[in-house]
């Protein structure tokens, strides 16, 4: 396993109100690209079989499909095969538990945007769906993040505070990107550690109030409105407007 | 020299020792030929001689039986004072441009010599020992001694005193070189030695020939050998004969392949399954974790939902591992411990175990026949367990599960029913296989591990048995263990 590097984080900005169509049999994997997904702000609908998956696509728009190769009633290919020739243009996420290059191939070959190979990443999982989306036309209009006078771009990575240029670290970038994508949301340190300094990290959750201090340092956010503590437990941002 | 004959191609090595045997029979068959000819010329030489000499020497040693009978002469018999007189006109009618006279009386002196022209062969010395067994009367003494450097055939005749009578005047000795015969035989050695040699020649190479064909089919094999050790298991020999012994070699290679081959086919599909089965339940335990990291764990719902399905995935890799384990076992010490078994005594003790297991369902045991059976009373146990296991995950609940026994001829049949959903056609001749799982059945996804069965199987065939399967669709489905008395 490889170490997370700091900053890993820095560039999920994930698209908030997409709608993803997860077609996956296995009840586990499927509760946690669920969860996973549903954290980031995604709507998230689950078919556990092909059949099950054209219907929702019937019924409901989606802007992603994750489907699983393996399912009990037709494979992924097929299920692939039938939105394509459906005329549906969603763009297709296709998870294989094989590393054959010929599937990957014939995945591609008839219409599916990406494939992971299993067992996967979920943050790598998390950067191939904004890539498939982006390429698809369906990302975010802006890059930028924008509340209470901060303009946050996560392309440039510059930050503006009411009109002024800030320097910030990649870790405080991190954090105030986080902060910004789920405004309201509290974060334990555990968390914020996790997401910011990786799973590997070892130190305690101190450095976490170290840097977040920082960062209200470097936008203004004195005395503490932005940027709040819940005593106890974590922090949370409250945009003011 | 051994090491570079040992260092020598099979091939070159039989085509070497053919080639010997060939120069070998070659010369005893052109020295025996030589041999022969050389004696024949020169007997016919010297009979030619006595034919010669034999009118000549009757002649003059005998006017009288020339002259008709009736004449007035009695018959004078020649001494050896007559012999003086003939002597010279004997040794001179018989000297020949080839041929020297010499005339000898009983002393062995030369008393005539027939040479009289320079261009006449010199007659050689008379030897003492052919001379006396002339003098003994022999009539055909013919020897050969060296004179003036050629070989030269000498025949004595002895002369009589009466025609085929015992008292001997003297000797004609006749020499002739035998320059022409040697001549010829020579020639003729010669023409035998290139024959000979062109045979050989010929012979070695249409050997070779015959040989590397014979061997190409070993060539091939060699080729293929390497081929398949350096990882193509597809190569074949595929001799187009497979009479002789190199094909049948070839045959029974090619089927060896065949089998090492389906074997480690075999192999790499089990391997590329577990692999599948294991990567499953990884995936879901990584991303679950990853996503519990990334800020779920805040949340006790999602907390409390993605920690139960990791339970059930460490849960799964575990009786996947243990069940690889049993498989590993079977397949690697392949030994049991038969003990002789009273089967009404273990289904009595297996009874508790099977309804435990099958808690929600009906358990009946259908007693057999009294009967001692040589098995493993673990391994049957654990057999039976897998079966009901199996017939549990297939079943509603609240069905019945129906064990029992029966004997038949030399062997005893257990039989585990159940009245399950049945296995689709076209699925039965699978389930004993590795993670095989039935398609259609609604409630395979990722309850078994898909080795249970195939762990029974490997199982009942440690104990030399058999298992066979029935099944009905929505009906149900049983199983039957054959297991040898013996």
């Amino acid at each position: 396993m490889t170490r997370v590097k700091t900053g890993n984080f820095s560039s999920h900005n994930s698209i908030p109100g997409r709608h993803i169509l997860i077609i996956e049999d296995e009840p586990t994997i499927a509760e946690f690209l669920k969860t996973g997904l549903a954290y980031e702000g995604y709507g998230i609908v689950v078919a556990t079989d092909g059949k099950t998956g054209l219907e929702c696509l019937r019924s409901d728009a989606f802007d992603l499909i994750i489907l699983d190769i393996i399912l009990p009633d037709m494979d992924g290919f097929e299920v692939c095969r039938r939105i394509r020739t459906a005329g549906i243009e969603i763009p297709i996420l296709m998870l294989t538990a094989r590393k054959e290059i010929s599937d990957r191939v014939t995945g591609l070959d008839i219409g599916a945007d990406d494939y992971m190979t299993k067992p996967f990443s979920f943050d790598e999982l998390l950067a191939r769906i904004r890539a498939v989306l982006r390429r698809a036309g369906r990302g975010p209009d802006s890059p930028e993040l924008r509340a209470s006078g901060i303009v946050l771009n996560t392309d440039t990575r510059a930050v503006l505070v009411k009109g002024r240029s800030v320097h910030l670290t990649p870790t405080e970038f991190s954090l105030l990107e986080i902060f910004m994508q789920h405004p309201h949301r509290v974060f334990t340190r555990d968390t914020l550690l996790n997401r910011v300094w990786g799973y590997h990290y070892g130190g305690g959750t101190n450095i976490v109030d170290v840097h977040v201090s920082h960062l209200r340092d470097k936008i203004g956010d004195r005395p503490s409105r932005l940027i709040r503590t819940h005593y106890g437990i974590g922090y949370a941002f409250y945009p003011e407007d | 020299m051994k090491k570079i004959y040992d260092r020598l191609t099979l091939r070159v090595r039989l085509t070497f020792l053919y080639a010997g045997l060939l120069a070998v029979i070659l010369s005893i068959l052109g020295i025996t030929f030589f041999v022969d000819t050389r004696s024949l010329l020169i007997n016919y030489v010297a009979s030619h001689l006595r034919a010669r000499a034999k009118p000549v020497i009757e002649h003059w040693l005998y006017p009288e039986a020339a002259v008709p009978s009736g004449s007035s002469h009695a018959l004078r018999q020649p001494d050896s004072e007559h012999l003086k007189q003939i002597a010279d006109p004997i040794a001179r009618d018989l000297t020949s441009r080839n041929t020297v006279a010499l005339v000898l009386d009983r002393k062995g002196n030369p008393i005539a010599k027939g040479r009289r022209l320079p261009e006449e062969p010199v007659p050689p010395p008379p030897e003492h020992s052919y001379y006396s067994q002339a003098l003994a009367g022999k009539n055909e003494v013919t020897y050969i001694v060296p004179q003036n450097g050629h070989r030269t055939l000498v025949i004595l005749i002895p002369l009589r005193q009466r025609p085929a009578g015992s008292s001997i005047l003297g000797v004609v000795q006749l020499s002739s070189p035998l320059t022409p015969v040697e001549n010829t035989l020579f020639h003729h050695g010669v023409s035998l030695a290139i024959g000979t040699a062109i045979t050989l020649i010929i012979g070695s190479c249409l050997g070779f020939l015959l040989i590397s064909s014979a061997l190409a089919g070993l060539n091939r094999m060699v080729h293929t050998c390497r081929e398949i050790s350096e990882g193509d298991l597809s190569q074949r020999v595929n001799l187009p004969r497979h009479e002789d012994e190199i094909g049948t070699l070839a045959k029974a290679f090619d089927e060896m392949v065949d089998r090492i081959e389906s074997t480690i086919d075999a192999q790499r599909r089990f391997i590329a399954n577990a692999a599948h089965e294991i990567r499953t339940p990884l995936t879901a335990l990584r991303g679950s974790l990853e996503v519990l990291l990334r800020g779920s764990q805040d949340d006790p719902a999602s907390f409390s939902r993605l920690s139960q399905g990791m339970y059930r995935d460490v849960m799964r890799l575990t009786r996947l591992c243990e069940q690889l384990l049993d498989l590993a076992r079977l397949e690697i010490s392949g030994k049991i411990h038969k003990e002789p078994l009273m089967l009404d005594e273990f289904f009595k003790r297996f009874s508790q175990q099977a309804r435990t297991l099958a808690r929600e369902h009906e358990v009946v045991i259908r007693e057999g026949p009294l009967v001692r059976v040589p098995a493993d009373p673990d391994i049957l146990e654990q057999i039976l367990l897998n079966l009901i296991h199996n017939a549990i995950q297939h079943s509603e609940k609240a069905r019945t599960i129906t064990l029992g026994w029966a004997l038949i001829p030399d062997q005893v049949e257990i039989r585990v029913a159940d009245e399950g959903e049945g296995i689709r056609p076209e699925d039965i001749g699978h389930i004993f296989e590795p993670f095989f799982r039935g398609g259609g059945s609604a409630s395979g996804g990722g309850k078994g591990t898909g080795l249970g069965l195939a762990i029974v199987k490997a199982m009942v065939e440690a104990h030399n048995g058999q298992i066979s399967v029935e099944s009905q669709r929505g009906k149900g489905t049983v199983f039957r263990i054959y297991l040898p008395l013996q």
